[in-house]
């Protein structure tokens, strides 16, 4: 059953152009974003100049190993909404073609049609995730100097954090568009609620956490996920106990980030159960 | 054993009652056509037993048995509007049929597309087809693996004369290998060329159903024609089991009881009345008219 899944939605995904090309365009945004941060930090340590080997010393090399797992990941979050466009599109793209109604007049069950979109979300998530990998292993590389005495794969567990991350925020992307089903008004409001609602209300709680003793912001939808990976420690240290705090946050979020992600799947198995296609 | 038996089915949008109590069987082997105005509910009924639609009330058999997807792998479908990728190919697109449904394989998949004239442009990406291509694609994959029963809406949408020719050869080919049909349609002169069944609806009321003959022939019509018509009109008024008349082009139409009408003692009775026919025929009503004359206002 599940092979079969699989082996239809390759079929809608092996020829779909702009599939490709959007990903193409997120596997070009991972190394661009990493490789600007990277080549400007080094350029500000390369200098001769007082501020430069200030930086230097103050921040270290968070793109060597094994930081460069954890600066590489927090760097590449910015570029989520990429994928989550490409999601939004294979989901509003079966309401505009109708073919999710033709797919369970030609004997599919419900389930097995968001059983279908589950398994495209993870086939995102994990190309995503390589391209995330290749991306930071190839920067380690060229950013660490010695590679005798490191533990390369210390920060290796970003690399998971990172992909739970990125399948929970394609899974809400997921629901917006099985939700809204017109592609423009659910990438715009993604692109919105992302970018802008949610630093407002997660500055609004953060205001407010003084007064009521729990900084509510850290449990909205994205911010469930983005305490994943928090600032790489050589920018952390500027706040030092903020940055203690979030890290020693990320196993909660962990959790959080799981149950959200579990909620935003049966939801969406509920909705399409319920609703006339 | 009836391919689908509708029991009391009902659906509202809203306030708008879209099918209300409608009931019927279709019978295996038959090509049952499903008639009714814009938005008198053929559609919802099709949508409802193919499972895209969930009814407010009553249920629904195929195969006199319980609905399962299982069933619908077994069906070739089209509803409304050709449902396929529009980034993909005749061929691509008919492989996703293919797996979604286990019907056929690749050769059966150019084997519809040769049936349907399509197969020069099986490489075609779906979205530079006509619309008289999309609707043949549609078909293709509704036949993909020879599925014992058909469900097709408004198949001949978008395609021209020759094309429509076509699938009503294509339809009575189907039934003679013992295939079930269900067709909803608007082109009543088709309906009435392939199909042995029907069912008529009317705001999503059921107001007929049964056998084309049936249907039609709920009462016998006997054509009048007289040199004074008028005076025709007005002495054929008295004749016993007479329920109505009807100025046609052809005459006055006289409509009795099914099975009592009697040419040669209208004759009789007529000429009685100092009336000599010059014409008396007796008259098969066409499905457009019991058409018209059923879902009038």
């Amino acid at each position: 059953m599940i092979s079969n899944i699989v082996k239809t939605e390759w079929l809608k995904l092996k020829h779909y152009k702009a599939f490709w090309l959007l990903l193409s365009v997120t596997a070009i945004s991972y190394p661009g974003i990493n490789g600007i941060a990277y080549y400007a930090f080094k350029d500000s340590i390369d200098a001769k100049s007082q501020s430069g080997q200030l930086v230097k010393m103050l921040l270290g090399n968070p793109f060597a190993f094994p930081q460069s797992f954890h600066t590489t990941a927090y760097l590449s979050s910015f570029f989520t909404f990429i994928p989550a466009i490409v999601v939004i599109m294979l989901v509003t793209n079966e309401y505009l073609f109708k073919t999710h109604r033709q797919n369970i007049i030609d004997g599919w069950k419900k389930n097995t049609f968001i059983w279908g979109k589950f398994i495209s979300v993870v086939l995102v998530t994990l190309i995503v995730t390589i391209f995330y990998l290749a991306v930071a292993s190839f920067i380690g590389v060229v950013a660490t100097k010695e590679m005798s005495g490191i533990n390369v794969f210390e920060k290796a567990h970003y690399i998971g954090l990172f992909s739970l991350q990125v399948f929970c925020q394609l899974s809400i992307a997921f629901l917006l568009g099985l939700l809204i089903r017109k592609a423009f008004i659910a990438y715009g409001i993604y692109i919105f609620y992302s970018f802008i609602l949610e630093n407002i209300l997660s500055g609004f709680f953060r205001l407010k956490s003084k007064k009521w003793g729990v900084d509510y912001g850290h449990y909205l939808p994205f911010e469930i996920s983005d305490r994943l990976i928090p600032l790489p420690p050589s920018l952390g240290k500027f706040n030092a106990a903020d940055h203690q705090l979030a890290v020693a946050a990320i196993n909660n979020h962990v959790v959080y980030t799981v149950l959200l992600t579990v909620f935003v799947w049966l939801l969406s198995f509920y909705i399409f159960k319920k609703r006339d296609l | 054993m009836p391919v689908l038996e509708i029991n009391a089915v009902s659906k509202s949008y809203g306030r708008i009652r879209a099918l209300d109590n409608v009931s019927f069987n279709i019978p295996k082997g038959s090509v049952f056509g499903l008639l009714g105005p814009n938005g008198s509910g053929k559609t919802t009924l099709l949508s409802i037993v193919l499972d895209v639609l969930q009814a407010d009330g009553g249920g629904y058999k195929w195969f006199d048995q319980p609905p399962s997807y299982l069933h619908r792998k077994k069906i070739g479908a089209l509803l409304e509007t050709p449902n396929l990728y529009h980034y993909l190919t005749a061929v691509q697109n008919l492989r996703i049929t293919q797996s979604i449904s286990g019907r056929g394989n690749e050769a059966d998949i150019h084997a519809v597309l040769e049936k349907v004239k399509l197969h020069e442009r099986k490489n075609s990406r779906f979205s530079t087809y006509s619309l008289g291509m999309k609707q043949r694609l549609a078909i293709a994959a509704a036949l993909l693996g020879d599925p014992s029963v058909l469900v097709l809406d408004e198949p001949t949408n978008g395609l021209d004369p020759v094309g429509i020719a076509e699938i009503r050869d294509l339809i009575k080919a189907l039934s003679d290998h013992g295939h079930t049909v269900i067709m909803a349609s608007h082109l009543l002169d088709e309906v009435e060329k392939v199909c042995d069944h029907v069912a008529i609806l009317k705001r999503g009321k059921l107001i007929a159903s049964g056998t084309v003959e049936s249907v039609l022939t709920a009462e016998d019509c006997i054509v009048l024609n007289a040199a004074d018509q008028a005076l025709l009109q007005d002495s054929i008024k008295g004749y016993p089991g007479l329920i109505r008349t009807n100025k046609s082009v052809e005459g006055l139409e006289c409509y009795f009881a099914k099975g009592t009408s009697a040419p040669d003692q209208i004759n009789r009775y007529c000429f009685e009345q100092g009336m000599v026919l010059s014409q008396i025929v007796s008259k098969k009503k066409r499905l457009e008219e019991k058409f018209f004359e059923l879902t009038a206002e």
